[in-house]
């Protein structure tokens, strides 16, 4: 509670210490320790819990338009749909005493891959509909070609 | 009185009129919605929507309207059919009941794999998406301008309703222009993309399709696409309703509403809104000029990819499928069905490829609802 408290204060109180650390515009947390960095790619670690980081974004990018919270199973991913330079930040929930930050550069290897899983999802949804359409119309066929034999037959 | 006062008093009379708060960018606007009334009147291009859009362009670029704002604290009349069956997305939905009510699966179900080309044809969509981002719009923004080439409206404005409401007006200007020109842009592009021999396939007629089948086929199909893309269920929810209720055959009263007065009236309201959308204020800039540029390359990648779809089936297919039944992969039922209809007709007059369209012409309604999908699931 007291971390929050002081995350809060220091966002309230002195939004430029905020501004004063980023990373391709997106709010590094303060007493983050950094593990690797290079100009795509930033991993830090924190001893702040996991919640207690989601807090801190949360606040951060209120202002932000095109933020998106989602909750995955081992981690929260805060991804970007607009124009900013970054495209999405990943807090880990598996640490105990520590949680780890990802910020990672808004990149075309996303787009391009999102777009080609997502055509390739769009026939797979066509294909699995043309197996069922498939499948039950021959059911159907069969059961009713056999109630016309019945029919002739009586 | 004297003359001052007179003259105060014709003053804020006059303020009170559209002339005193003229700007010249209307007139643009006028001329934008008298060329889609135009369009609509002397060349019947999509007529039931272009005449609407037309007149909402031309209506709600005056000053001083009391159409589209708010009059204290109460929506106006437009803003009121839009707020409640754009913004709210109950148009497009009953559209697509009304469509429901008045399609027939059986070709496509007859010949189920032409669904792949109907996927295929999905191509444009996801090729545009990349250069729109390219030239700045926002993801967002590049997912509901890709799907225009889709060629179906209530999806895109469902779609850009939902992610990029600012450029509903000029996106589903593009969606229905192009769906309107379809026998202009196409045959070009099936004309390049095939060979004469290719042209002369010859396909087998297709096999009946009974009551049973026509009756499971919407609950399949709704079943799986709420599965497998249930953020597109309003939408292909309600085609399937509207195909149940005419394939069972019990509900004839509510088939006829729904395919008829219903879909009628939701087509004045959907229209107007439309065109209500497109203020010059916030038309007049290089978006929606670009979209109608981009939208037209994604409406001729859309037609390759049904095609090259075909193309590559008949690598693998006994019986082979005339690729010019590959181009009706994008919606635009069924204009592009009967595009390829005629231009079979033109290479061998005893060659009818009109119900073998149908097929793919149906399949792209799924496809580019299913695409819209997954733009939806990608951003929500």
């Amino acid at each position: 509670m007291k971390k929050i408290m002081f995350l809060l204060f220091i966002l309230l109180f002195f939004p430029p210490a905020l501004n004063a650390k980023d990373f391709l515009g997106a709010p590094v947390i303060p007493d983050g320790t950094t593990i690797q960095k290079t100009d795509s790619r930033l991993e830090l670690k924190t001893p702040l819990s996991h919640d207690e980081v989601v807090s801190f974004y949360r606040e951060a990018l209120k202002d932000f338009e095109n933020i998106k919270f989602r909750e995955w199973k081992d981690a929260t991913y805060i991804e970007d749909d607009g124009k900013m330079p970054w495209h999405s930040i990943t807090i880990s929930k598996e640490g105990k005493d520590s949680t780890d930050i990802v910020i990672v550069k808004d990149n075309w290897t996303w787009i391009i891959g999102t777009l080609v899983l997502r055509y390739i999802g769009v026939f797979m949804v066509l294909m699995i509909l043309f197996i069922g359409i498939s499948v039950s119309g021959k059911i159907i066929s069969r059961s009713v070609k056999r109630v016309e034999a019945k029919k002739t037959a009586d | 009185m004297t003359g001052n006062e007179i003259l105060d008093m014709l003053y804020g009379t006059l303020q009170t009129t559209g002339i005193f708060n003229f700007q010249w960018n209307v007139i643009i606007m006028w001329a934008v919605g008298s060329m889609f009334i135009y369009l609509a009147i002397a060349k019947k291009y999509e007529p039931l929507l272009l005449l609407p859009i037309g007149f909402g362009i031309f209506i709600v670029n005056f000053p001083l309207v009391p159409l589209m704002g708010f009059s204290h604290g109460h929506p106006q009349l437009l803003q009121v059919f839009y707020r409640y069956g754009l913004q709210w997305e109950v148009i497009p939905c009953i559209i697509f009941l009304g469509l429901g009510a008045m399609t027939d699966f059986g070709p496509l179900i007859a010949n189920p794999k032409t669904l792949l080309i109907g996927a295929g044809a999905q191509l444009g969509v996801f090729i545009t998406f990349t250069g729109t981002v390219l030239v700045g719009f926002t993801l967002k923004e590049a997912a509901s301008v890709s799907i225009i080439g889709g060629a179906d409206g209530p999806t895109t404005i469902y779609l850009t309703q939902h992610l990029a409401p600012q450029l509903l007006g000029p996106n589903a200007l593009a969606a229905y222009s192009y769906m309107a020109m379809v026998p202009l842009i196409q045959p070009p592009i099936m004309r390049l993309m095939t060979n004469i021999k290719e042209r002369k396939i010859r396909m087998r007629q297709l096999r009946p399709v009974s009551r049973q089948e026509k009756i499971l086929f919407p609950l399949v199909t709704a079943g799986i696409i709420a599965l497998l893309v249930p953020s597109v269920i309003p939408l292909m929810g309600m085609f399937m309703l509207g195909n149940l209720m005419k394939e069972s055959g019990v509900v004839a009263r509510l088939t006829d509403s729904a395919q008829g007065s219903l879909m009628n009236i939701v087509t004045i309201f959907l229209g107007i809104s439309v065109g209500a959308t497109m203020q010059a204020d916030k038309f007049l800039s290089w978006k929606p000029l670009f979209i109608f540029g981009l939208g037209l390359v994604d409406f001729a990648v859309c037609t390759i990819g049904g095609i090259v779809t075909v193309k590559i089936m008949n690598l693998f297919l006994k019986e082979k499928i005339n690729p010019l039944i590959g181009s009706a992969g994008v919606s635009a039922v069924p204009m592009a069905a009967r595009v390829s209809q005629v231009q079979g007709l033109k290479y061998d007059k005893t060659n009818h490829l009109l119900m073998h369209a149908v097929g793919p012409n149906l399949a792209g309604v799924i496809g580019s609802a299913a695409a819209a999908g997954m733009f939806i699931a990608m951003f929500d």
